[in-house]
């Protein structure tokens, strides 16, 4: 009913390539769009904005960034934390040491150093796969870490090791630090992300995103029809690090205002790793959708016994919350090994069939 | 927060509450951690400052006649929580209470947004002494840097000159809480000819401290002074024992006086030191009050043992701290339902005389100190405590640190914390 | 040059200087290296019956230990405490088996490395809860260790030997040849062999998949409940071990993900070097705390030039 395809007839391939080959798709984007741009932010409360909308749309962008590496390049990466960590680091010495420099471009450019050193660890690539590979992006991970508790430089030599965000100005408004209003910074994060995103979607479709499938699905075998696999997978792994640290930039910037240096450790590198194998690797809109449950999930959890008057312990909440994240992992891997993004194309096909069964 | 939206959203969470909403409340939530590796140290504070506030209600029915609501919210002494929590509780809350010093730096610049006070009491940012730069924050009765004074001068032997040539080893926490000493002991180092040596403890490393300990065996430091919180105290004096480092040359911050973890090591750990703004007195007519009203009651989550500890007695302490800032704001303003910014008066105008703190029942407990518009600290002093085989003892008079040497420290970290956070409000008009 | 003298003459001169020092140092090391080696084993163990990569193994060791003191704590004697432990893993066996790796058998080995991620997050969060987060001591004495140490005088020094990490040395080595008489005598040891050698050939001759990977699973549970044992008394019980359990990932990686001589070889040789590269060169030259990623560097430098680890099995694809 909704989905209806009748009438809507291809007479070009182009057509049928299009990026909505379906008109109810693009109105669809057209309603996410405008509820994120207009409805949001007059409706959202401090609350809303400062639990959900900002970190949904931060975990999605490095969930994006790693989904292009792992979900379409096929390779694994435990490090994402580290990396979110380079471009945030980056962005903190980029503001402080120029202060005069606009944000979005020390934003835009922190992502470059996050995607130098994710060549730098991408190089193993080339000759280690699978879980060795998994396990030398841990070497990233930790080493990472380390670097920025020791390295005093990269923090300005600040007694406590911890980067506070400055007072940021952009146009006249307050854009990051304590003086900037969650609405400044939601839209901030909102242009970034929704920009990001179309470069993404527009990879993925070309030719950069059929290599990456190709040496995903067989490396050996891209290798012999032609594909140059030093370089797709180095592409991949910069494209990859250089979203997933405007990411970091973003989360240190536009949302938690300070890091330590633990703030990037390995959870928050699995974190990420679940939104994208939930929300479904191989898939852009997964990470919106991933990130939305994984978010989501603790404060509905926080709210829920409230709302029945049952008194639960904050501790045991956080408790409940991982285990039910573990089970979700494992039902989704059993049920829909290609996430949250496969089950709504089920949904979209089923549209467009109803009423009929077939 | 603009004010319109913290309006909006204290309207909305009240009339959520509805029924609850209409009881007069004072809401000071404690950002605890009852789990995790920092649960054992943190468990008898936490227990300490609820039964201290319980008793107030039971007994006084609250302070000013309004109860208490010390709600908990757990943090696993994680920085990133503790802010989640913050930013869940600060519409409603009239104080914060971060427990850890990650935490306070965190929210710090927030506060004066937000406009709620800080009580760090013997924790955060050292700085936070200075009342016309941290206008919300408040680190009575003594900072960090004063501690790290007074256990230097008291092993120096009243003068600091004698530590020249030596090697002093700072075992810390590799954390916003461990380095904090850090400026300070690195000035005294360059100022008194010692060599200062510090050894960090990483958060995974905590409770696998042999790297730490082989260099501490390599380099035969005359002292070695340890901030550690959590799991790695217990881990670091079993090391000590263990590479036979002779325990009248360790000495820990306050934090580093838990009961529990000497008891591990019992006999072997005699002769261990640790400073402390607290002293247990069993004995204090506020423990009587406490047994009477709360424990005895069972409401208590402490266990019998824990009630005769520094910690536990430490935290009321902290309790009593708060109370009595809400006590003085209530008075200054005539009203028992006092706002964050009231509260912040109450605490700027702290003081704790010998008279006050009798008449509170803590006689023996802490030592006077008065705070005021320029000094968010009070500097109390401290004692040194001794671990005698079986428990802490005083082994000191009250010790001091020599703020003539802190305050410029104070003054040059405040202005380059209110310079790296620019547009920073600072309050000109305090006198002395 | 000062640099050069700094990292290549002074550590061994201090090295030669203080030989006793180097002992105990060593010593050290091969004690954490042990360890790592008794999660890289349990590692091992499944991978080669199943071909999964467990990523589970170190919470295991988490939750086995916190298991054994938590029914101590409710007042059972020391060695009923440890058989309901093991009746406890062995459920554990049985439940990942029916609930978790059944469905997913013929999935990509990716998608079973996910599922043991998942059973991490369970295991934590239900730990936590039945628990309590807490640090705890080990029963080590109620279990029989010992306590106290052994004093050497090498050279003139002097050189401790706590008698609990001489008992957890002792131990692990039984139970590493225990290990290998089982998977070398016994049928249900050699079937586990069969099964790492070739999965379909396995089946065909009739070794029933579940019931094997069932018991590798309760083996790795056994392993695991022997690591946290010996961790727990030298540090405590607490979820931050679990961190510590994540270095038996770069064991792996040097030794290959096949090899039991890899997983012992490449424990001790990462618990000596990186005890080793921490004293002598991390903490006067680069400001200490190495040993967070001096293995997985190591490990990674070694795979630049062996893809398939000191001990794996050459990798040879085909199209």
């Amino acid at each position: 009913m909704l989905y209806r395809t009748a009438g809507q007839f291809k007479t070009s391939y182009r057509a049928d390539q299009a990026l909505f080959p379906l008109r109810q798709d693009a109105i669809l984007l057209g309603v996410i769009l405008a509820l994120a741009w207009v409805v949001f932010p007059l409706t959202a409360s401090e609350f809303a904005y400062q639990t959900l909308l900002i970190p949904v749309l931060i975990y999605a962008l490095a969930a994006l960034g790693l989904n292009l590496l792992t979900g379409y390049a096929g390779q694994l990466s435990l490090g994402t934390g580290a990396f979110m960590g380079v471009g945030a680091y980056a962005c903190y010495k980029l503001i402080t040491l120029f202060p005069e420099l606009n944000l979005v471009v020390a934003v835009l450019l922190s992502g470059l150093f996050s995607a130098g050193v994710g060549v730098l660890f991408g190089l193993p690539s080339l000759r280690i796969k699978g879980f060795y590979l998994a396990i030398a992006t841990l070497a990233a991970q930790f080493f990472l870490v380390w670097l920025f508790e020791k390295w005093g430089w990269l923090y300005n030599d600040n007694a406590s090791g911890a980067i506070q965000v400055p007072n940021v100005e952009m146009f006249g408004i307050w854009v990051a630090g304590p003086l900037a209003t969650s609405t400044a910074q939601y839209y901030f994060v909102l242009g970034i992300v929704t920009f990001l995103t179309v470069v993404a979607i527009n990879l993925t479709r070309g030719a950069a995103g059929r290599t990456w499938k190709a040496v995903r699905d067989m490396d050996i075998a891209a290798e012999l029809i032609g594909i140059n696999l030093m370089k797709a997978k180095l592409h991949a792994f910069a494209v990859s690090s250089y979203i997933v640290g405007v990411a970091g930039a973003l989360f240190v910037f536009m949302w938690r205002g300070a890091a330590e240096p633990n703030l990037f450790d390995i959870d928050l590198s699995f974190r990420v790793l679940f939104i994208a194998i939930i929300g479904g690797l191989g898939s852009i809109l997964g990470n919106y959708l991933g990130a939305i449950l994984i978010v989501a999930l603790p404060v509905l959890l926080n709210t829920v016994p409230d709302l029945f008057g049952i008194a639960i312990k904050s501790a045991t909440v956080e408790h409940v919350n991982v285990i039910i994240v573990g089970c979700l992992i494992i039902l989704f891997l059993i049920l829909e090994p290609h996430g949250l993004a496969r089950l709504w194309q089920l949904v979209r096909e089923k549209l467009i069939l109803w009423p009929f069964p077939h | 927060m603009r004010p319109w939206t913290r309006l909006a959203l204290a309207g909305a969470v009240a009339a959520m509450a509805a029924g609850a909403a209409a009881a007069q409340e004072l809401y000071t939530p404690n950002l605890s951690y009852r789990t995790g590796p920092f649960a054992a140290t943190g468990i008898p504070l936490m227990n300490g400052q609820r039964d201290y506030m319980l008793m107030l209600n039971a007994r006084d029915g609250g302070i000013g006649g309004i109860p208490v609501n010390f709600e908990e919210c757990e943090t696993g002494y994680n920085t990133e929580k503790g802010v989640e929590c913050y930013e869940k509780t600060k519409a409603q809350a009239i104080v914060t209470q971060p427990w850890s010093t990650g935490i306070t730096l965190q929210v710090l610049p927030k506060t004066n947004v937000d406009q709620i006070p800080i009580l760090a009491p013997g924790y955060g940012f050292s700085p936070m002494t200075d009342g016309r730069t941290f206008q919300w924050a408040f680190n009575p009765p003594a900072s960090y840097w004063d501690g790290a004074y007074m256990i230097l001068h008291h092993l120096s032997g009243g003068d600091l000159g004698t530590l020249s040539g030596k090697k002093i080893a700072f075992l810390h926490l590799d954390h916003p809480y461990g380095k904090e000493p850090l400026p300070l002991l690195e000035k005294l180092a360059a100022d008194h000819g010692f060599t200062l040596l510090p050894i960090p403890v990483g958060l995974t490393e905590m409770q696998n401290q042999s790297a730490q300990w082989l260099q501490i065996r390599r380099e035969q430091p005359d002292f070695v002074i340890m901030w550690g919180w959590g799991a790695m105290n217990a881990a670091a004096i079993a090391e000590a024992v263990k590479t036979r480092y002779p325990m009248n040359q360790f000495v820990g911050v306050w934090w580093a006086s838990h009961t529990d973890d000497l008891q591990l090591v019992g006999e072997a750990g005699k002769g261990y030191r640790a400073i402390s703004w607290s002293l247990p007195n069993p004995e204090a007519p506020v423990m009587a009050a406490i047994r009477e009203h709360v424990i005895d009651a069972g409401k208590s989550l402490a266990s019998a043992e824990e009630v005769g500890e520094v910690f536990y007695q430490r935290g009321i302490v902290i309790s009593a701290i708060l109370a009595e800032g809400i006590r003085v704001a209530q008075e200054m303003h005539g009203t028992a339902q006092i706002t964050a910014a009231q509260l912040r008066d109450g605490l700027e105008n702290l003081d704790f005389t010998q008279e006050r703190i009798d008449e509170l029942g803590l006689t023996g407990m802490m030592a006077p100190f008065s705070t005021s518009c320029a000094d968010h600290t009070g500097h109390s002093g401290a004692w040194m405590l001794e671990w005698d085989g079986t428990q802490f003892v005083q082994a000191s008079d009250l010790l001091q640190a020599d703020q003539a040497v802190i305050a410029p420290l104070v003054a040059e970290k405040a202005a380059e914390y209110a310079a790296a956070n620019a547009p920073w409000p600072v309050n000109e008009a305090c006198e002395g | 040059m000062e640099l050069l003298q700094r990292i290549l003459v002074r550590p061994f001169a201090e090295m030669f200087g203080a030989p006793d020092f180097l002992m105990q140092v060593i010593w050290e090391g091969l004690v954490s290296g042990i360890l790592y080696a008794l999660i890289a084993l349990g590692f091992v163990l499944i991978f080669r019956a199943s071909r999964i990569f467990n990523f589970a193994q170190g919470i295991m060791v988490v939750f086995a230990a916190l298991t054994l003191v938590g029914l101590h704590a409710m007042g059972l004697p020391a060695w009923v405490a440890f058989a309901g432990t093991l009746a406890v893993m062995f459920g554990l066996a049985v439940a990942i088996e029916r609930l978790v790796l059944r469905p997913l058998i013929g999935q990509p080995d990716i998608v079973l490395f996910m599922a043991t991620i998942g059973i991490t997050l369970i295991l934590v969060g239900s730990g936590e809860i039945i628990f309590g987060g807490e640090n705890k001591v080990m029963i080590a004495r109620e279990l029989g260790i010992p306590s106290g140490s052994v004093e050497l005088n090498p050279f003139g020094g002097f050189m401790l030997l706590e008698a609990r990490d001489i008992t957890v040395v002792a131990g692990a080595v039984a139970m590493v040849l225990g290990l290998l008489a089982f998977l070398n005598y016994s049928r249900m040891g050699r079937a586990i062999r069969a099964l790492g050698d070739d999965h379909q050939a396995a089946v065909s001759v009739g070794i029933s998949l579940s019931a094997i990977w069932v018991l590798v699973w309760f083996v790795a549970g056994i392993i695991a409940l022997m690591t946290g044992i010996a961790w727990g008394s030298r540090a405590g019980v607490s979820f931050a071990l679990e961190i510590i359990a994540l270095k038996a990932l770069p064991v792996l990686m040097l030794g290959g993900l096949e090899s039991i001589t890899g997983a012992i070889v490449g424990g001790l040789l990462i618990g000596v070097l990186e005890k080793l590269f921490e004293i002598y060169w991390g903490q006067p030259l680069l400001g200490g705390s190495t040993e967070a990623w001096f293995a997985y560097v190591l490990a990674l430098i070694v795979l630049l030039f062996r893809p398939q680890g000191l001990f794996g099995e050459r990798i040879i694809e085909r199209v």
